[in-house]
Formats: structure tokens, sequence, C-alpha cells
């Protein structure tokens, strides 16, 4: 299979386990997410894939190749954006896009028509012939991204890509990665910020203490209550209605409306269908938390609990 | 193959490119410049050069070339492969095609041409010291590649280096070290090496009875120089025959053993690589421990009186055993031996990362 397959890969440096047991796929086309606290292995996992750093235990394909015995095979499809900001401080932004190409065994013509599309499509004209030491965090965030690109690869693998990116740069990033998912790359993400995340991936890898959570449990944890929050022109109705609907107990209500815990979308249609009927003016009614966020925090709930 | 140097050639103009940038390694490159063209001013005048020729000063051009390049090669190139580590770009240099092969000489490369750009800047001073005549082709030929060489292993050396270390400072102060080692911990170890094995000297004299020669200072009427009962003193010698080995190490008695050497009328070297080899082949010679020193056979009434033993440079030279090979080779292999163990060290997939390292 093409895209990525990770079978129960194992690392560990000394006595630290950094990854113990890591197994998923991510098709063509597809852009999942890699989602985990501090520490999980999200970095180690990457540095793997991207192979930079060979398992102790299991199998990885990237495009189809194992980047232990054919690294080759492997970084010729696949970019890689580090988590740790390096560029070279004297080479323009330009000169260092020309020669991340020609690493990639570009004639000087074709990589340097490639840097140009390149900062064009991460914005950075203005700043194109300027050394990279004068780039701000985001601006070298951009650059970094850029040359994960250099070569098209069919396989990107971006680690942490929207840390200290501004909101326009954000949104840019993610119409980018929805794009490259449309043209059939398989993009795997890790972040911190699961809204980010929430917006762009079709599918996520959660990843806690080196451990990838299994799609039952995945599955399951989505299933489990979660909070609703509920907005309302006049919040002395909400409270009352709320009250009468037999929720006064469990209903936290705050500045931003009310959060209400509810066990299915079904409940949840009910509730607002009833509330709406009853005539309180409700202006906004939406999970509190997106579904990425919900099913981390209620497997890191589980882990801790097991 | 193709493939290969082309790879190679980017990460030594990408290395070069970065380096050279800066304004300091002009600046560097202008003090330099400065030393050498005093070091000729002092040299012309401490050799009488215009009569003497410019053996003098050619052979210190070079010697001074091998002292600053091993003064400033390690600490441009000691943290070549480290130094990026920590920059963050090392490790996507090697997610791209770019074998590890490839990184690890074309760094060395870069960090020898900028070696080499020192020994570039003191062309114009050598072409002095080579007008001023009296030096062989052969001389300038060999010296000048040796040199050359030897600034490549103390690039290799550095890079390796900075390949097996993963501290910059570090590798560059174990850099500074080795250099230190084989410039003057070689001569600190033939200084103390010979001076602690002594062996007993014993020395016997036969002295001319000078009260028994008649008043014109001839001998008496038979002919027969009178001489006194031989006395015999013993005293310590230092044993260097057995540590001059330590000497073949040493970067600059390579250039100097391995350039060709050309003598004057009365047997003395023309240049510093001359005096220098003399010195070193000098040592290879056990000391003779049962000397006897026989004023009474070769006395002549003239008062003139020839010691037997004496021996020109030339002569000593001739007798005696190059070694700057034996001194390359081990230079060779190490500068060798650190490329391939930074070769290993940072190839990718790693497989055994040293505790506190990282990756990218």
């Amino acid at each position: 299979m093409k895209g990525i397959t990770v079978e129960g890969v194992a690392r560990s440096f000394g006595e630290v386990h950094a990854v113990r047991s890591a197994t998923f796929d991510v098709a063509p086309g597809q852009v999942a997410g890699l989602i985990g606290p501090n520490g999980a292995g999200k970095t180690t996992l990457l540095l793997m894939l991207a192979s930079l750093l060979a398992p102790d235990a299991g199998s990885i394909r990237i495009a189809g190749y194992d980047p232990v015995t054919e690294p080759h095979q492997v970084r010729r499809r696949m970019g890689w954006m580090p988590d740790a900001l390096g560029s070279w401080p004297s080479l323009t932004v330009r000169a260092a896009l020309t020669t991340s190409g020609r690493m990639y065994g570009m004639s000087s013509d074709a990589a340097s028509d490639r840097a140009a599309d390149l900062i064009a499509l991460v914005d950075l004209d203005a700043l194109a012939d300027q050394p990279a030491r004068v780039l701000s965090r985001g601006q070298k965030q951009r650059l970094s991204l850029a040359r994960a690109l250099v070569h098209d690869p069919e396989v990107l693998l971006l680690d942490e890509p929207a840390s200290g990116l501004d909101p326009a740069a954000r949104a840019s990033l993610r119409e980018l990665v929805r794009r490259l998912a449309g043209d059939g790359k398989t993009v795997l993400v890790s972040s911190h910020v699961l809204a980010e995340l929430e917006e762009m991936a079709d599918t996520a890898v959660y990843l806690a203490e080196g451990v990838t959570a299994a799609p039952d449990d995945v599955a399951r944890a989505g299933q489990t209550a979660r909070g609703w929050r509920i907005r309302s022109l006049d919040a002395e109705r909400l409270g009352a209605a709320l009250e009468a609907a037999g929720f006064g107990a469990v209903a936290v209500v705050e500045r931003f409306g009310a959060v209400v815990p509810l066990a299915s979308e079904a409940d949840a249609a009910q509730l607002l269908a009833h509330l709406v009927g009853v005539g309180v003016p409700i202006s906004s009614f939406a999970p509190a938390v997106g579904d990425l966020e919900h099913v981390f925090h209620d497997l890191n709930r589980q882990g801790g609990e097991a | 193959m193709s493939g290969f140097l082309r790879g190679m050639w980017l990460i030594v103009t990408l290395d070069l490119r970065q380096r050279v940038r800066g304004v300091a390694w002009y600046v560097l490159l202008g003090v330099f410049v400065l030393l050498v063209s005093l070091v000729t001013v002092l040299t012309v005048i401490a050799s009488n050069a215009w009569d003497t020729g410019g053996g003098a000063v050619f052979s210190g051009v070079v010697f001074f070339v091998l002292l600053l390049g091993t003064l400033v090669s390690p600490a441009l190139s000691g943290n070549a492969i480290n130094g990026e580590r920590d920059a963050g770009t090392l490790a996507t240099t090697q997610v791209t095609l770019i074998t590890t092969a490839q990184l690890v000489i074309g760094k060395w490369l870069a960090a020898w041409l900028t070696a080499l750009a020192f020994l570039a800047a003191s062309v114009p001073f050598l072409v002095f010291g080579i007008v001023l005549g009296q030096i062989s082709a052969a001389t300038i030929v060999i010296s000048v590649l040796v040199l050359a060489v030897e600034l490549a292993v103390i690039a290799a050396v550095g890079v390796g280096l900075s390949g097996v270390l993963s501290r910059p400072l570090f590798s560059v102060v174990v850099t500074y070290l080795v250099v230190a080692a084989l410039s003057v911990g070689t001569l600190i170890a033939f200084g103390l090496g010979g001076a602690s094995i002594q062996s007993n000297v014993r020395q016997t004299l036969i002295a001319v009875d000078y009260q028994a020669l008649d008043e014109n200072g001839l001998p008496p009427e038979s002919g027969e120089v009178p001489c006194l009962t031989p006395t015999v003193n013993t005293y310590q010698t230092p044993r260097f025959d057995a540590v001059w080995g330590f000497l073949a190490a040493n970067p600059y008695v390579v250039v100097a053993d391995a350039s060709p050497i050309t003598f004057d009328e009365l047997g003395s070297p023309r240049d510093l690589f001359g005096w220098i080899a003399v010195g070193v082949r000098q040592a290879q010679h056990a000391p003779d421990l049962e000397p006897v020193s026989d004023e009474c056979s070769t006395f002549k009434p003239d008062g003139l009186w020839q010691d037997s033993d004496y021996e020109s440079p030339q002569e000593v030279y001739d007798r005696s055993v190059p070694s700057w090979f034996v001194g390359f080779a081990i230079h060779l292999l190490l500068g060798a031996g650190a490329l391939a163990w930074a070769w290993r060290r940072s190839d990718v997939p790693v497989r055994r990362l040293p505790a506190g390292s990282r990756i990218a």
C-alpha cells in the first residue's frame, strides 16, 4: 500500500522508551493528525518515519518503501518539516530553497524555478532575497514548510507546522494541506493545537506514552458523554428551562452560556428542539470542545485510570 | 560516480558560501598576509638572503603557513558537523538524497580549501623566496605538496571529530589537542624520553705528555711522541636514538624531511628544512659508548691535529634513513580514520544514539 503504514514500531533511548508500540495507516489523499501530550513520542515517531532514526522493532512503509533498508527511495518521496527551526543563516530564502532542490538532484534551473514557485506559495516574496537569519519565527516556519515541499513529495510529515504562525498564515497552511491531500498526497501532521487539526485532518492518530490508541478505544471515547455549550439571548430563561428539563444539577452556567453534558448527538438534537419549543431564544448550540480534543482528553483519562 | 561528485560539490559550495560570507574571514586572511610579510622581511635580514639565496625565506614561509594553518584550521573545521546539528540544518540535509559520505567528504574538502586559502595568500612570498634563488625545483614542489596534504590531515581530524563528538566546543578543543600533540607533544616526548634513558659512556683519553717535548714543542730525539697513561672518564649521555621515532610524527619534521636537501660546499644545508632534517637524522645514531680520544697518535708537531671523527651535516644526512613517510603515513591514517569514524557516527537512520546526543 502507498501512503504511510506503521506496524508495532518501538524505539527506546537507553532506559527511556520513547515509542513503545505504534500502529496506524494513513491512506493517500488523507490528512492524519498525530495527537498526544508532550513527551508522548510524536517527534521520535516522525524521526523514524523520516528515515533519520531506525526503530528497535516493528515495520514502517513510506510510499511502499522501508526507511531502514531503502532510505534513498523513501527520501525521494517524502518531505519532512522538523519541529526544530533550522536554516542556513547566511543564505537567502531563495538560495536556501534552490540548494535544497539541488540536494534532491534537480538541475540548477529546475531548482531555482521550483524555489520561485514555493516562495510565492508560502508568501515570502518580500523576503526572498534576505538572508534567513533576519526571518521571524513564523517566517522561518514557512520557509521550512517550503523546503519540505521542494521535491513535490507524495508523503508529507509535518511536525508542529502551525507553531509560530499568525492566523492568516494558519489559514493558508490549512488550505495548502487540504489542497495537497486533494492532489492525492499523504499528510501526517502533529500538533498540540487540536482546534487547528480539527479543521484539516480526516483521521487522527492518538499517541500517549509511546502507544497509539487502538481504533476501538478511539471509537468508544468518541461516544462518551461530552459537554455542549448553549448560549441564549436570555440567560435566565435558559437556566429555568434547563432546570425544568432536569439538567439543573449537571449544567454549569458560566459567562459564555451553559455547558450541559449529553451522551449522544441524538440527545443534543432532542434538547435543542425542546429548548426552542419552550421559547428560549437560542443563539448558539455546539460541542464545548472539538471531536479531537474530546477523544484526546477521554483517552488520557482512560490511560490515567488504567 | 558523477552523481556522487555533484552532491559532494554542492556540500562544499554550501559550506564555503556560509563561511566566506563573513567579514571576519577576510580580516583573518589580511592579518595573516601582514604576518607573513613581517616574517619574510625578518628572515631576509636574518639570513642575509641577498647573498645566500632564498632557501631560508622559502622554508620559513612554508613553516609559517603550516603554523597558522594548524592554529586556525581546528577552529574552522572542528564544528563542521556538530555545529550544523546544533543549528538544526544537519537533519534537513540528511533527509535529502545527499548521502552521509557526500556530506562528510564535502565538509572536509570545504575545510581543506579554507586552509589552502592561507597557502594561496602566501604564494607571493614563496615566489619572492624562489626569485632569491638557490632552491631546487624538487624542494619547491615537494614541500608545498606535503604542506598541502598536512593541512588536509588537520582539516580531516577537525571534521572527523566534529562528527564523532556531539558538542562543538569540545570537538574544537580536542582537535587543538591533537594538533598540539603532533606539533609540540612529539618534541616533549622526544626530549623527555631521550633524557630519561641514559647510558654510561666510558671515555678513554690518551694525552700527549707535553712536558716530555723539547723546547720547540717537538718530540725528543727518538721521534716517538711521548704519551701519558690513558685515563678513563665515565659520564652519562641521553639516548635520543631510542626515541627519535617520535619526531617522525611531527608535521614540521615531515615537511622538512620530505623535501630534498641541497648542501653548500662545506656540506651544510641551505635552508631550514635541511637543518631540521639533519637534526632528526643525527638523533637516529647511537652515541659511541666507548670513545677513545687518542691525541697522541694523531699528534702533529705543528700543533694542528684533526679529529678524525668529525662528520659534516651532509655525511650525517647521507648515512641515515629518511623518516618522513612513516610520519606521513601515520597522519594520513589519522585523517582517514577520523573521517571514517565521523561517517559511521553520522549515518542515518541512526541505530545507536549516544547518550545526550540528538538527531535534529
